[in-house]
């Protein structure tokens, strides 16, 4: 299922104003600032930027770390709509496949949603409307009562099969795992769709790099998040076609041994990108610094292409991940001072 | 018999043609030049003018930077205009 409109694609138009927007990005001047505020003052200096309007739009219904939360996935849809209003032509397929990831979040919101029995409400709040599904279906999802009916309502979207494959070992084990993960791999198979074999070396071409980069990273952290729980699970089943870094049969083997992992990264493409991330993780009992590093590994890729191809859909795509990891970092300030976490502590989980 | 008849009747034809001078004249040549001039600075502000509105829409600051450099492809308008005097 693919998305068309008529004309070519206008890069010009929408690099330049997307690299206007990325430009207007918090700095590291800015997260300075944040980390050393209270939850209040976060929520006052949030009035003061970019994100006034939301604040403004969401204060009467939410207040204190939720208002800024829901404010964040607002801006966030909002940004992320406007790329798809601007673009036309291949441009707009390119964005509109990868902006499906907030159908597949919006998707495992509701079936959270409706498994714990949450209010509409609640539900309605934690929806981030980007993507390809429009509000009128968003909101008949959120009505659903039943996983059943929300599985019956997606059968015509790139989900319905797969998680009409999944619903029956659902129904069995009555755990969400395999949905979600129905889910997840539904949106990276359909990723590639309309990109086939470009020739080498051409802004298609890359940007079919690129996105084979995000599917490893993904691969590589999920392998070693089994890996690192010790939990009896087949990586295989997670694993998500398309990658470059692996195939299917070897993460099985890869994932028990996390010392073969790391030199299989190591030797590849992304050896060199990820290098100091390996050597911490090597050392390191967490896996979080290296999920971060992957994480600016990927930012600094994009933001590499988008620079080899200035028109093309690279510039749109770094400021997609940029202005995500934003959001992120962010909510991760917010929630941290919430929670009262130091400065340091804090400092350790933003990417930049 | 025939085809001598027909050589006959084409060959006046033939020489008019030569005697008419070149297909193009001076001042058609430079025409063209100032047209495809205006093409090709046309083709350029096409990107450019996509670009500048994009930055216009972002930030209403830049419309005269904007402004500048959607019309710097022109001077290749202006340059070509130049042949004009010149033939």
């Amino acid at each position: 299922m693919s998305v068309r409109t008529e004309g070519s694609s206008n890069y010009e138009y929408v690099t330049a104003r997307v690299r206007s927007r990325r430009a207007k990005l918090f700095d590291e001047d800015d997260y300075r600032k944040l980390v050393r505020m209270g939850p209040s003052e976060i929520a006052r200096f949030m009035e003061e930027t970019e994100y006034e309007t939301e604040m403004n739009a969401l204060g009467a219904r939410h207040s204190g770390i939720d208002l800024v939360e829901y404010a964040l996935n607002e801006n966030l849809a909002k940004h992320f709509d406007d790329l798809l209003t601007w673009s036309e032509g291949p441009l707009y397929g390119y964005i509109a496949n990868y902006l499906r990831k907030f159908d597949t979040w919006n998707v495992k919101t509701l079936i959270r949603g409706v498994y714990t029995d949450a209010d509409r409400e609640d539900i309605q709040d934690d929806l981030i409307r980007t993507g390809e599904f429009s509000d009128d279906f968003l909101d008949r999802l959120a009505d659903a009562t039943s996983i059943e009916e929300l599985v019956e309502l997606l059968e015509n979207t790139i989900f319905g099969e797969p998680l009409a494959d999944a619903f029956s070992d659902y129904e069995s084990e009555g755990v969400l795992v395999p949905l979600e993960n129905a889910v997840d791999r539904a949106f990276y198979a359909h990723l590639m769709d309309d990109i086939g074999t470009p020739e080498p070396d051409t802004p298609t071409a890359l940007y079919r790099e690129f996105l084979q980069a995000e599917i490893d990273f993904r691969n590589v952290r999920n392998a070693l998040r089994i890996a690192r729980s010790g939990a009896d699970i087949d990586p295989a089943a997670y694993f998500m076609e398309g990658g470059r870094l692996f195939r299917a049969e070897e993460i099985r083997q890869l994932a028990s041994n996390t010392e073969e992992l790391v030199a299989r990264i190591r030797e590849s493409t992304y050896g060199d990108d990820l290098a100091d991330a390996l050597e911490d993780l090597e050392d390191a009992d967490s896996l979080i610094g290296f999920e971060h590093a992957l994480d600016s590994a990927l930012l600094e890729y994009s933001q590499k292409l988008s620079n080899r191809y200035p028109l093309s859909v690279c510039p749109v795509l770094s400021y997609v991940l940029a202005k995500e990891r934003e959001i992120e970092n962010i909510r991760a300030i917010a929630r941290g001072r919430e929670a009262g976490l130091s400065v340091d502590e804090i400092e350790t989980e933003l990417v930049q | 018999m025939e085809l001598a008849a027909a050589l006959s009747s084409v060959a006046p034809v033939l020489q008019a043609a030569e005697n008419a001078g070149p297909a193009l004249t001076a001042p058609g040549a430079a025409a063209l030049a100032v047209g495809l001039a205006a093409l090709g600075a046309g083709i350029a502000e096409r990107g450019i003018g996509a670009a500048a509105m994009g930055a216009i829409a972002e930030n209403e600051d830049l419309f005269g930077r904007g402004l500048i450099m959607t019309v710097l492809p022109e001077t290749l308008v202006i340059l070509a205009l130049v042949v004009v005097f010149v033939v």
